[in-house]
């Protein structure tokens, strides 16, 4: 596949306003940078082929390739991805006490994985207000200060690329299912560089239906409360359909819908609910607010989660099938929504010599999703 | 020590012609110049500054045009001998006092110097100051070489006092900043007494009030004030005529145009078919003189630059002489012979002339032209307009524009008269999206920011100088504080008045004549007509970038960021490095992606310099100031600096 840069990340992705806000293609170079929750080109770069374009998960991914390279096998209509073990988790009496979501288990993980040296560094998501921040820690004590949940998209990757440029070489990153694309893209070094490693030690991926655009979120909530008292949001399991924002002065609660139309466009393309790219996906479980759903992908995140596990930084139990068979419809609804949408649009496998895509995967994977 | 005030009568002196008019006016023994800054008219009160103590003369920078002609009136009134300088613009500035000046008269010789700049060489405007005199109705004096231009200075105060009235003596780029032989006359011996007399007869010019009304009565004493001018320029003998008595053309010119008209003809060999009158008194013209030479020629071209003042006037006259000197055909601006913009020259007179007289000549010829061209480009390095190396408002302009498209709501900077207008290239990144007068800028972004109801949603900046602050930056301000505009003023303080010299303004603590001043805090200023008021070191990117974003966030009100910053230039600074710059080859991305030249392609200070063999970044040692900045806009970390050790005596 032909790698391309930033004049056609411009054409690509922010002028069909795809760009979700990751932070993939900040901080590599002078001229990305991210701000509030968006993307801005500082000055024009001449260049042909960037990283910029080449590790950006809205544009040319291909699935069955990254699937090939990660998991030895085209990508299938599975609605969870590959993927080993599902289980329910929570963080076990190892790990101190921080404000989770949940149980935990995203906390648990990346404190035990930095306290043991699988990891030498965590990429996270901390909060000033209600502005997610990436963070770069190192200190496993400083995990659970990031701990807790953030709706709003944020350009976490570009900690990630701060981390890579510190030297780090065995990262750790808490990813959202597209940041875990850009990190899967990055990990293939589409730019084939010689000296390349790969820096990433640790995928721990957040499930997502979808994020919230932080400049609208922002505007629609300072018109309700003072956004500087915020101290958590949340959005209970379903069926709840609200968010709750806490504040110093008591609960507030707004209806879903109207939350979901400060959802950004890119967000209605994507196919992924579950993290699929990552080495363990991690999310909420329906009726248990105390409990995770774990989804272990890889060799060495069943590693990580045995010795968590063997440790006591996590207690591990049997995921009930009813919400597995709930969590894989509300996937593979959430699959099928994108397809049929990327589909409409011409965005997913247009020909090579037409257009680039946004997505691409073998059609007979899209119609068996779609049908 | 100035050779101006050298008292050897007839010593010869190579003088520019700024230089020329200031001794004109000691020898005229001028006690009071107030001027604004402004190329290119500096020299006249810059020069007059550096002998004021000396010789006994009160000289000011003042703060803009309308008060230095009013701080030179107050010395008029009292009786004593004035000027005031300004370039062309700062006359639009002055302009409404002067119409009430005009009408009130004068007492002690006044003159108004403005230096028109025809091209714009250094001007965003072509503006015309000519025309100022028939509106306001005073007489016009332009001289057409350098002796003239100091003898007619000096005629000029003598002029004023014999009408009670200010007089304008007009200058332009090529003679105010050229230079010719000067013939030096006496110095005056220098006693006055400054008394403002005000309870005589009410009317008296000389010991009533001083006020344009009764506007009848004062109206019409001007205007016999300008008829006795009239008959005075008769015979002067700044008008002069060479030429054959009945020459097939006659060119009426002034100014530096003069020369060129005189170099054409005698390109041309016309000098027994073409005659030239020269003008010294182009307002109000001195319609015998005029009458004399019309009636030489039926064929008349109008040499001058811009607009077609003198074309215009002599017109005019000719049609109401008609009957005596008959019907007359003209060549100039109307018919398109000389060009309305732009400078002229003696190739432009040549081609003019030469097309009048069915001559086949071209001042320079197609072919000619081209190859110059040709060679100029081959030859020449391509150099852009740019800040210098180590200039603050590169910094400033780059902090600016990452702010703006960090934030993203297609931001832009409304700009102002100084350096910091080349914003508007890519040495500013492009950030100014307006520029007009001086403190405009502010003005405008103080209207835009009242927009808000209409859906207006882009944020707003301004940028403006120390010295344009002081000029007409305040009202701006006042304005808009008053009606809860919302934009951030951004005031580029680089201590002087730097793109005209570095002259004093009321922030410094010395005055034109280099006396300790009190200075005025822009800082405090601001923060009690009620504006937020940041001060940041522009050097420092990132906090300057950050402050910027807060600032046009905030959505309440006026603020103004204060980026303060030593000129690279000023004498002040004294070519003192902070830092030693140097290049780690090794670490240098170049054009690799991660920078892709940023430092030469984008950021482009001269110092920085693009080597094409190694593929890295060098420093121009001999050019680049030490001041930091380029360390921190590299990616890689490869620019490094470090502090310039201080030896110790």
């Amino acid at each position: 596949m032909s790698v391309f840069g930033p004049n056609e990340l411009l054409e690509d992705v922010f002028q069909k306003d795809l760009c979700i806000g990751c932070g993939a293609c900040t901080y590599l170079c002078p001229y990305f940078r991210s701000y509030r929750g968006k993307t801005a080109m500082l000055f024009p770069c001449t260049l042909d082929q960037g990283r910029c374009w080449a590790y950006c998960p809205k544009v040319e991914v291909d699935l069955d390739d990254l699937s090939q390279r990660f998991f030895h096998r085209p990508y299938d209509k599975d609605p969870l991805g590959f993927h080993g073990s599902v289980k329910i988790s929570r963080a076990g009496k190892q790990v101190g006490t921080g404000s989770f979501q949940a149980g935990g288990t995203v906390s648990a993980l990346m404190s035990f994985a930095l306290n043991k040296g699988y990891i030498d560094a965590a990429v996270l998501t901390d909060k000033d207000g209600i502005l997610p921040v990436p963070r770069l820690v190192t200190d496993p004590d400083d995990v659970l200060k990031c701990s807790s949940s953030k709706y709003t998209a944020s350009p976490t990757l570009s900690a990630l690329n701060q981390a890579i440029k510190e030297g780090h070489s065995r990262i750790g990153v808490v990813a959202t299912p597209c940041q875990a694309l850009a990190i899967a893209k990055m990990r293939s070094n589409p730019m084939s560089d010689e000296d390349f490693t790969d820096p990433v030690g640790l995928v721990v991926g957040l499930f997502c239906t979808w994020a919230i655009d932080f400049r609208a979120f922002d505007a629609f909530i300072s018109k309700r409360i003072d956004v500087n008292k915020v101290t958590k949001v949340d959005i209970p399991p379903p069926p709840a359909e609200i968010m709750e924002i806490y504040t110093d002065s008591g609960k507030v609660e707004i209806p879903l819908d109207e939350i979901r139309k400060l959802v950004p466009n890119s967000c209605s393309y994507c196919i992924d609910m579950s993290a699929e790219f990552s080495d363990i996906s991690v999310g909420v479980l329906e009726g248990r607010p105390d409990m995770n759903t774990i989804i272990v992908r890889t060799k060495r995140g069943q590693n990580i989660v045995d010795e968590a596990e063997k440790e006591g930084f996590l207690v591990l139990d049997n995921l009930p099938k009813e919400n597995l068979e709930h969590l894989m419809w509300a996937a593979n609804n959430k699959k099928k929504r994108a397809l049929i949408k990327a589909k409409e649009d011409g965005l997913i496998n247009t020909s090579q010599e037409d257009k680039r895509s946004y997505l691409r995967v073998r059609p007979e994977t899209v119609e068996e999703i779609i049908s | 020590m100035s050779y101006l005030k050298d008292n050897i009568e007839g010593a010869q002196y190579l003088l520019m012609g700024n230089e020329a008019i200031v001794r004109g006016a000691l020898e005229a023994g001028v006690k009071v110049a107030a001027g604004y800054p402004g190329t290119p008219s500096s020299e006249i009160i810059e020069s007059l500054s550096k002998v004021g103590k000396e010789m006994d003369i009160y000289v000011e920078w003042s703060v803009n045009e309308k008060v230095a002609m009013e701080v030179a009136a107050a010395g008029s009134f009292a009786g004593l001998r004035s000027l005031c300088a300004m370039k062309q613009n700062g006359v639009n500035v002055a302009s409404d006092f002067l119409l009430h000046l005009a009408a009130s008269g004068t007492r002690g010789g006044m003159v108004l110097i403005p230096c028109d700049d025809p091209g714009a060489l250094s001007s965003v405007n072509e503006g015309e100051s000519r025309y100022f005199a028939k509106l306001v109705e005073i007489p016009l004096l332009e001289p057409g070489d350098f002796q003239e231009a100091k003898d007619m200075t000096k005629w000029a105060f003598e002029l004023s006092e014999e009408l009670r009235q200010i007089v304008m003596l007009r200058s332009v780029t090529r003679m105010s900043h050229a230079s010719g032989n000067v013939e030096f006359g006496k110095l005056p011996a220098s006693h006055v007494h400054a008394e403002f007399k005000y309870d005589g007869f009410i009317l008296d010019p000389m010991e009533g009030i001083m006020i344009s009304a009764p506007v009848g009565y004062r109206h019409a004493q001007q205007q016999e004030k300008l008829k006795k001018a009239r008959e005075l320029f008769e015979d002067c003998a700044f008008n002069t005529y060479n030429g054959p008595d009945k020459p097939e053309l006659l060119i009426i010119t002034s100014s530096a145009c003069t020369l060129y008209s005189r170099e054409a003809i005698s390109m041309l060999g016309l000098k027994d078919r073409v005659g030239l009158l020269k003008l010294g008194t182009t307002w109000p013209l001195p319609p015998k003189l005029l009458k004399k030479y019309l009636s030489m020629t039926d064929r008349i071209m109008i040499v001058e630059e811009v607009l077609p003042f003198l074309e215009e006037n002599v017109k005019i006259l000719a049609a109401e002489m008609a009957p005596e000197i008959g019907v007359k055909t003209f060549y100039g601006k109307n018919d398109g012979k000389i060009p309305m913009v732009g400078e002229l020259n003696p190739d432009i007179v040549v081609n003019a002339l030469a097309q009048t007289l069915g001559i086949d000549y071209k001042a320079m010829p197609d072919e000619y032209a081209n190859k110059a061209q040709g060679v100029a480009m081959a030859g020449t390095p391509s150099r852009e307009l740019t800040f210098c190396p180590g200039c603050p408002h590169r910094a400033s302009f780059w902090s600016i524009h990452n702010a703006l498209e960090l934030d993203g709501r297609k931001g832009f900077v409304c700009g102002d008269i100084g350096c910091y207008t080349m914003a508007i290239l890519p040495c500013g990144f492009s950030s100014l999206k307006t520029s007009h007068s001086m403190g405009s800028g502010s003005g405008l972004a103080g209207g835009f920011g009242k927009l808000g109801g209409f859906g207006f949603d882009q944020p707003i900046l301004s940028v403006c100088g120390d010295s344009t602050f002081f000029h007409t930056g305040i009202p701006a301000l006042v304005n808009a504080v008053h009606h809860e505009s919302n934009f951030t003023m951004v005031i580029l303080d680089n201590s002087g008045t730097a793109m005209t010299g570095f002259q004093p303004h009321p922030g410094l603590k010395v005055n034109a004549l280099g006396d300790e001043a009190p200075s005025i805090d822009i800082a405090e200023v601001c923060r009690s007509m009620g504006a937020r008021v940041e001060v940041r070191d522009p050097f420092d990117l990132e906090e300057t970038r950050k402050t910027i974003n807060q600032l046009i966030e905030d959505k309440q009100g006026v603020k103004v960021l204060i980026l303060r910053q030593i000129c690279a230039l000023s004498p002040e600074k004294k070519a003192e490095k902070k830092y030693d710059m140097t290049i780690d080859e090794k670490i240098c991305l170049g054009e690799n992606c991660g920078c892709n030249r940023v430092c030469t392609r984008i950021f482009r200070c001269p110092g920085l310099v693009w080597d094409k063999e190694k593929e890295v970044t060098r420093i121009d040692e001999v050019i680049c100031t030490g001041c930091g900045v380029c360390a921190d806009i590299c990616p890689a970390g490869a620019i490094k600096k470090s502090s310039v050790l201080k030896e110790v005596a």
